[in-house]
């Protein structure tokens, strides 16, 4: 299918050994895709580096060779992010997964780009400390993934997303030289620009970070969460416009709507969520033991105003899991409803969820897909969720274009088409809807300087000028996937 | 003469016949922020007739505001909603976030970079742009507007600037505890730097007769202001703001971000008579006799820190990472290739 390599296989080969290259198409197959399964492609080589120097050799060579190459981490995005647009070397930083230092009086750590987003949190909670960013997929994405995402997660609505995190990095630019982005005292020196801002979020088109200084918080005294069942969404969006009016900043606001509650329970991950209920709020608050009691007692008035079927309140930890359990296991719960799920991710300004809402389930309606709901409310930030039938062409293209009418939705209402899970390849047709092709150029001069070649990660964040033309009239995506569908026989 | 442009369409105009091969960009031009040279054959434009706040959404917790409309201006509009910008700084709010020179206040407290959202601008070119979004929350494109915050308005124009906003916090309080040994300073300064809630600001101040304070706000529940005041013993004063330090003649005024860990060795490197001010952020300043900047600024690193002197025009500040450097230069090169923005 490919060009042979061997060339190229064998100067990979004399860098890291034969065990860190991978070149067999079956073993590729294990990279043919992350979690936006719409998109595969196999990578023409697979490496895996286990040091900034690696690293580096691997791009001067691929530079050298004007062969693209794509980072990735531990391949959980949501946009085909680290799924090669062309032919490319794959470089994996999974291996390169050390703590290398940790200042617990400098509230920071420097970490390699494949640790894990949780097991950096394990690695320092015996300091009483632990790194704030925490997306659903914690337990296996990895900083270099978030750090290139931007990722947020839950606890987001009061600490903010990973960029508010981020001190510095030290990049492998797509020439293979080396630049040392902020530093381990703060992102931006006096005189310095914010690089490591422009850089977090650059989707892996910008370089490779291969050690990352990121901000740890303190752990609070005492950590609580409420849940609040409702018989209407209204009531449950609602409440939570309630809470932040009332000057309340809860450590994450989240809602699941019926279709997802009832998902949950049916799974391994039930929770006990009522399945009666339209929608279950999990509202967490955090501080010190008697700020905590106090904001409890408004949140449960603010609830009982709205009328509740249910309330329940968690402290001990045991207690807490579980009621996040079902939050957490949501997406994998949703394996049951079909066997592909299309993960949505658009914001909207919170004032106006329960319109988007309503617009979104008549799109759903419209199309006939079946949607569920899961999303951070104190964010504004949905992710409603297609269930469909990937070998069904004709499903896929309606969940495809519902997809792009709900993210239409999220625009009309003044939010974005991405919250938190990236461009990638799956929104590249949808940047034009968003910004116009000023705004998309000014974008590609940033991205030239630092990536003249257009080597690393090519084909993502920023649409051809084709694209942007067509894609008032079509989703290329449909397209895109339709072909695929043809190409692989209609099976996978 | 200074220009002031009512509108980004005239803004626009104005860039795209400019007579002159230079552009200065002020807001109110009040701002003694690190001085650079004009160059003789620069004009200068004033943002600070553009000064309408376009949107505010007190459900939402964000607003959209020109780059004229002044810090007081809005706090006050702000406050009669219930709500803040949680950062320090004055002037314009286009100046205050284009010169960025106070930095969080506390450990994980807001800064500038923190709460812009995303921006509508305007190149040296006259080429009108967007970044970002004005919702919370947005990972769409790059992430251009980052690039604004510090960039002393030398990359593009900000004409309409998305912020995050926060409520006003339930209680507050400033407060000062004076005449501290430099060890007692320090111990509380790490100490309420530590604090995971209810420190907004905390201040470590070193005169230059070697007296240590420390100065700060309190935000939050009045019962843990009370807690946090009576286990810091801190006494409740009259909030100065963020404090200042002031260069009299023959001397600069240099600025920095230093780790907490390296403080001791930094301060042991400066002369005792140097007076120095650090917020709990990790920004830092100092005044020291002019011909002592340049060897102070060669041996930051040797702190892990990195400054500047504000008042030396065109200081070069401490070396950048080199590959850092030529990333600055080709942003530079890429938004404003003729060099415009001075
Ligand atoms: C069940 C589930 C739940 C999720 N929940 C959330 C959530 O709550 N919030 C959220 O924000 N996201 C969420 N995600 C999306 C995803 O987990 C995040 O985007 C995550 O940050 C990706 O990390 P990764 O290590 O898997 O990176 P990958 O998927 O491997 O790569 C992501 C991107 O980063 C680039 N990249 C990776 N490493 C580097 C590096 N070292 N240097 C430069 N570029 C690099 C890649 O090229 C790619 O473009 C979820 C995903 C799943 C499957």
């Amino acid at each position: 299918m490919f060009a042979p390599m061997p060339a190229l296989e064998r100067r990979l080969t004399d860098l890291l050994g034969a065990a860190r290259v991978i070149t067999a198409r079956d073993a590729l197959l294990a990279w043919e895709c992350d979690g936006f399964t719409v998109h595969r492609a196999l990578p023409r080589a697979v490496v895996l580096p286990e040091s900034t120097a690696e690293v580096q050799a691997i791009v001067q060579l691929l530079h050298g060779e004007n062969v693209p190459f794509v980072p990735r981490g531990a391949g959980t995005c949501l946009s085909g992010g680290p799924t090669p647009s062309v032919p490319a070397v794959v470089i994996e930083l999974a291996r390169m997964k050390r703590v290398l230092h940790v200042s617990p009086d400098d509230l920071l750590a420097v970490v390699q780009p494949g640790v894990v987003n949780l097991d950096l949190t394990l690695a320092v909670q015996h300091l009483g400390l632990h790194y704030a960013p925490d997306p659903s997929s914690q337990s296996v994405c990895t900083i270099g993934g978030n750090l290139a995402e931007n990722s947020g997660g839950p606890h987001c609505f009061k600490y903010g997303m990973t960029t508010d995190h981020m001190l510095g990095a030290v990049v492998v630019l797509p020439d293979g030289s080396l630049a040392r982005l902020g530093q381990n005292a703060g992102p931006r020196a006096p005189h310095a620009l914010d690089l490591p801002g422009v850089f977090c979020g650059s989707e892996g088109t910008f370089g490779i970070a291969t050690e990352i200084m990121v901000r740890l918080s303190r752990d609070q005294e005492s950590v609580r969460t409420l849940l609040a069942a409702f018989a209407t969404m209204t009531a449950a969006c609602r409440t939570v416009g309630d809470i932040v009016a009332a000057g309340l900043v809860p450590a994450a606001l989240e809602i699941l709507d019926q279709a997802t509650i009832r998902a949950v329970e049916a799974s391994v991950y039930r929770a006990g969520y009522p399945e009666d209920a339209a929608a279950v709020l999990l509202v967490e608050i955090d501080g010190p033991r008697q700020v905590v009691d106090e904001e409890a007692a408004e949140i449960r008035g603010l609830f009982l105003a709205r009328s509740p079927l249910r309330i329940e309140e968690a402290s001990t930890p045991a207690e807490r899991k579980r009621l996040w359990k079902g939050r957490k296991g949501a997406f994998g719960a949703m394996g049951r409803l079909n066997t592909d799920l299309y993960v949505l991710d658009g914001v909207v300004p919170r004032t106006r969820l329960v319109e988007a809402l309503d617009r979104i389930h008549a799109i759903a309606e419209r199309h006939g897909v079946l949607l569920t709901n899961v999303f951070h409310a104190g964010d504004g930030n949905l992710h409603p969720n297609i269930s469909y039938d990937g070998r069904d062409a004709a499903q896929t293209a309606r969940t495809v274009a519902a997809g792009r009418e709900i993210l239409q939705v999220c625009l009309d209402l003044g939010g974005s088409i991405t919250g938190e899970h990236g461009i990638g390849s799956e929104k590249l047709d949808y940047m034009a809807l968003m910004y116009d092709p000023t705004d998309l150029e000014v974008m590609a001069r940033v991205r030239t300087a630092f990536n003249p070649s257009g080597l690393c990660n090519p084909g993502k964040v920023l649409p051809t000028r084709n694209a942007c033309a067509e894609v008032a009239k079509w989703p290329k995506m449909v397209e895109r996937v339709l072909d695929d569908h043809q190409r692989r026989g209609g099976d996978r | 003469m200074t220009q002031r442009p009512t509108s980004r369409a005239e803004l626009q105009d104005l860039l795209r016949s400019r007579r002159h091969p230079r552009v200065r960009l002020l807001g109110s031009g009040s701002r003694p922020a690190m001085v650079r040279r004009v160059p003789s054959d620069a004009t200068f434009v004033s943002l600070a007739a553009m000064d309408r706040i376009e949107r505010l959404e007190p459900g939402d917790l964000t607003c959209s505001v020109q780059p004229g409309v002044l810090r007081h201006e809005l706090d006050l509009e702000l406050r009669r909603h219930g709500l803040e910008l949680p950062c320090a700084g004055t002037g314009t709010i286009g100046g205050l976030f284009a010169a960025d020179d106070i930095g969080p206040l506390a450990p994980g407290a807001p800064a500038p970079r923190n709460l812009l959202l995303g921006l509508e601008g305007v190149l040296a070119d006259g080429t009108p742009f967007k970044s970002g979004a004005r919702v919370v929350k947005s990972v769409a494109g790059f992430d251009v507007h980052k690039l604004f915050v510090g960039s002393q308005g030398r990359l593009f124009a900000a004409t309409l600037l998305h912020l995050k906003l926060r409520p006003l916090p339930r209680a507050s309080c400033a407060f000062g505890v004076r005449n501290l040994s430099l060890a007692d300073a320090l111990a509380k300064f790490a100490g309420l730097r530590q604090e995971p809630a209810g420190v907004h600001q905390v201040t470590l101040l070193r005169d230059a007769a070697g007296a240590c304070m420390l100065a700060g706000r309190l935000g939050g529940r009045a019962s843990h202001l009370a807690a946090l005041r009576t286990r810091f013993s801190l006494a409740e004063s009259a909030d100065a703001g963020p404090l200042q330090l002031h260069a009299e003649a023959g001397h600069e005024l240099i600025t920095g971000i230093v780790c907490c860990s390296r403080l001791n060795g930094l301060l042991a490197d400066l002369p005792a008579a140097a007076p120095f001010l650090m917020h709990g952020g990790g920004r830092f300043w100092t005044v020291l006799p002019t011909p002592q900047v340049a060897p102070l600024l060669s041996r930051m690193p040797t702190h892990d820190a990195h400054a500047v002197a504000v008042s030396a025009a065109d200081s070069p500040g401490t070396a950048l990472d080199p590959g850092a450097a030529t990333l600055t230069t080709a942003i530079r090169h890429a938004l404003d290739p003729r060099g415009v923005l001075a």
